[in-house]
């Protein structure tokens, strides 16, 4: 998930200057045959899709790509309101969790037959989680963009500063669990570690490693493993080794947080990356997520990233099929990494990476990084679960009962349509 | 005074009624209709386009009451704007009656209160979400350092304090919006009552509670109405402080109706919420247009 996106002042910046763009590609239309592509992402920091739209228009100059870049928090919202009045692009970026909403409503073109024609894009070159949220119902209504997974990030100077060698992250629950309390401040003003539990998608994101990890699933919240998942976070509220702000804060200010040295540690993804190491005055690196425990290393991480899907409605799908071949070059795909996101095939080689460290911790990390679902429901899903750590890490609730009441809603979902149906 | 007007003409003045109903009725008319219509449908991705889709009855309005979350929303929604209007209504006129004075550098301090009313509402609720932090926000770092505290204060991550923090930052936002309002009231108000009431030895408490509130109640009553609809359509403030959370404290009927159509994609039940706030709102704009009525019957 790119949520450096959701860094709001930025967003509503961006908002503002908008407003006239919308302008733009209906002159552009009128002065030849163009291909509209709305995505989320910002040209100046995305590599990736700078120069691969640059190379396609150089090749294409008659049916250049006319781009229309929407904020994140309001980019479902667009691609909805386009929907209901049959104005979509012809091609566009879709959030992966929500891939299997809009493939099950009938409003993506199934690329089945084009994927079977094709040369480049294979279900083999993919890596089976990204693959997994395009699909439905046997059939492929998406190629993945890109992909991310989260991690630990870790301030060495605290670590040293507390007697902790950084070069040994927590490798456990317990231990990560004591080594936030070791590195939290009397004062309160520095905690150990921040993640995101607040009222958005980022809880289940952040969460459902541990419940994985712990060898439960979203359809098993009404087990002791889930509650045993739920219970680290909320000993690592309760004893003021993260801050309480994690049900607020969004992954990227969990961060700003990191950065600013008011935590030592703090869980994100590979978005962040760039940020931090040109703003953190620090030493860091990136460790993989800790495991239940010894003889329980069930490793586990949650899938983010971006998929390309062309809507029903899109008025040259053919094009659109063919930028996205392009796009799905390994050579153009390579940039990925300089803004933070992970190939999602597995032909893509990144020679000398920027931020080498954090590049292999991730790489690692992706390879047990699982799709959320794919539900066509998955916000009814995940609504819950959001509801559920709120309310246990508030104290309204013990982690048990919490989860009860999840599982309570989430089972009459997943009885319509099971998980990976 | 004689007026010249429109009546005068009746064609102009019809063709003048004609295109300004239009104009209602095809950009305010039509899309509380379609509202109203979705939310007596069961509205999906998959059929948002067309008009036609299955009809659901009261099922969404059902669904929306029985969510456990309703009664704490509705709350949520009273204290919110009852707060909000009270204490916007409360500042707003404490400054209008404090630059009325018209002291040198009045005109401009005025005008930079309005700083905060012309900023958008995401960026305000960026700025106040990290001034209460609970690490490294100025607040906490303030009250530590005076003293004030001994460990940081969780003002927004306490479902306690949380709603608290959001009315605050929106009252800071919404003030100069009620204070504009009235400083304009107050500067219409005759000045010779005023220098009678001198004459009469009025002290300035006499003549704030029995001049200036009686001569403002049209206005302040103007501003309560107007005030009490924009606080119930606040979004952005909340939506980037909390979200609504933690654990709904802070959830309103605006952020409900987002999360329920654009987040969960169940259109009908972010209709119906849509409908019960547009006819709560009708009721006060009744409630304004009827106190327009009487101002200018004054």
């Amino acid at each position: 998930m790119p949520t450096t996106r959701r860094d709001l002042a930025r967003l509503a910046a961006a908002v503002t200057l908008a407003a006239p763009g919308l302008a733009a590609p209906a002159i552009a239309r009128a002065q030849g045959r163009t291909l509209a592509l709305w995505h989320v992402f910002n040209l100046e920091t995305e590599a990736y899709m700078r120069e691969g739209v640059r190379s396609w228009n150089a090749a294409n100059p008659n049916l250049r790509i006319e781009e229309r870049i929407i904020p994140f928090a309001q980019y479902r919202t667009e691609l909805v309101r386009a929907i209901a009045t049959g104005e979509t692009p012809d091609l566009c970026v879709i959030d992966n969790p929500d891939t299997p909403s809009f493939s099950a409503q009938n409003q993506l073109t199934d690329l089945s037959a084009r994927v079977a024609a094709s040369a480049n894009i294979k279900a083999d070159k993919y890596l089976p989680g990204p693959w997994s949220t395009t699909q439905w119902r046997g059939h492929t209504y998406a190629i993945p963009r890109d992909s991310n997974t989260i991690a630990l990030y870790l301030n060495h100077e605290m670590f040293r500063a507390a007697g902790l060698d950084p070069a040994k992250p927590p490798a456990t629950w317990a231990e990560v669990v004591e080594t936030a309390k070791k590195l939290a401040s009397a004062d309160g003003r520095v905690v150990g570690i921040m993640f995101s539990a607040r009222a958005a998608e980022d809880a289940t994101f952040q969460w459902l490693p541990w419940l994985w990890q712990a060898g439960a699933d979203i359809d098993k919240l009404d087990t002791p493993e889930a509650a045993a998942a739920l219970q680290v976070w909320v000993e690592l509220v309760s004893s003021g080794a993260a801050s309480r702000d994690v049900l607020t804060v969004s992954q990227s200010e969990g961060t700003n947080r990191l950065i600013s040295g008011n935590a030592a540690m703090a869980i994100s993804g590979p978005w962040d990356t760039p940020r931090v190491s040109q703003q953190a005055r620090f030493e860091w690196s990136v460790a993989p997520l800790p495991v239940r425990g010894i003889g329980q290393e069930i490793r586990a991480s949650a899938l983010g990233g971006w998929n390309w899907a062309i809507p029903q409605g899109s008025k040259n799908p053919d094009a659109a099929w063919r930028v996205i071949e392009h796009m799905s070059q390994p050579e153009i795909m390579r940039n990925s990494w300089v803004s933070g996101r992970l190939a999602p095939r597995t032909d893509v080689t990144v020679e000398n990476p920027a931020y080498p460290q954090a590049f292999a911790a991730y790489s690692e990390q992706m390879k047990v990084a699982r799709a959320r679902g794919p539900h066509p429901r998955w916000p009814d899903l995940s609504r819950p679960v959001q509801q559920a750590i709120q309310q246990a890490l508030s104290g309204q609730a013990s982690a048990e009962a919490a989860l009860r009441t999840a599982a309570g809603v989430i089972r009459p979902i997943l009885a319509q349509v099971p998980l990976r149906g | 005074m004689r007026r010249t007007s429109f009546a005068d003409s009746p064609r102009l003045l019809g063709a003048m009624v004609a295109s300004s109903l239009a104009f209602i009725v095809a950009f305010v008319g039509y899309p509380v209709f379609y509202n109203l219509v979705m939310s007596f449908q069961e509205v999906t991705l998959g059929n948002i386009r067309d008009f036609w889709r299955p009809f659901a009855g009261v099922a969404n309005y059902r669904t929306l009451i029985q969510d456990p979350a309703f009664a704490q929303v509705t709350i949520n929604t009273v204290v919110f704007t009852a707060a909000n209007v009270i204490l916007q209504l409360g500042f707003g006129f404490a400054l209008a009656l404090f630059f009325n004075l018209d002291f040198p550098g009045a005109r401009w301090m005025r005008g930079m209160i309005l700083a905060g009313w012309i900023l958008p509402p995401l960026v305000i609720a960026a700025i106040f979400k990290w001034l209460f932090a609970t690490n490294g926000g100025l607040v906490n770092e303030a009250l530590l350092a005076t003293g004030v505290i001994a460990r940081p204060m969780t003002f927004l991550s306490d479902p306690a304090s949380a709603m608290p923090i959001v009315i605050a930052t929106n009252v800071w936002f919404g003030t100069p919006f009620a204070m504009i309002l009235l400083s304009a009231g107050l500067s219409n108000l005759p000045d010779e009552v005023y220098e009678a009431a001198a004459i009469d030895g009025a002290g300035p408490w006499q003549r704030l509670v029995r001049i200036t509130l009686p001569l403002m109640a049209p206005t302040i009553f103007a501003v309560l109405c107007l005030s009490t609809i924009y606080t119930l359509r606040a979004f952005d403030v909340i939506f980037g402080m909390t979200g609504g959370g933690p654990v709904n404290a802070t959830l309103t009927f605006p952020v409900w109706s987002f999360q329920f159509s654009f987040q969960q994609f169940t259109f009908g039940q972010g209709a119906a919420i849509a409908t019960l706030m547009f006819v709560f709102v009708i009721g006060v704009s009744i409630v304004y247009i009827r106190s327009l009525k009487s101002e200018t019957r004054l």
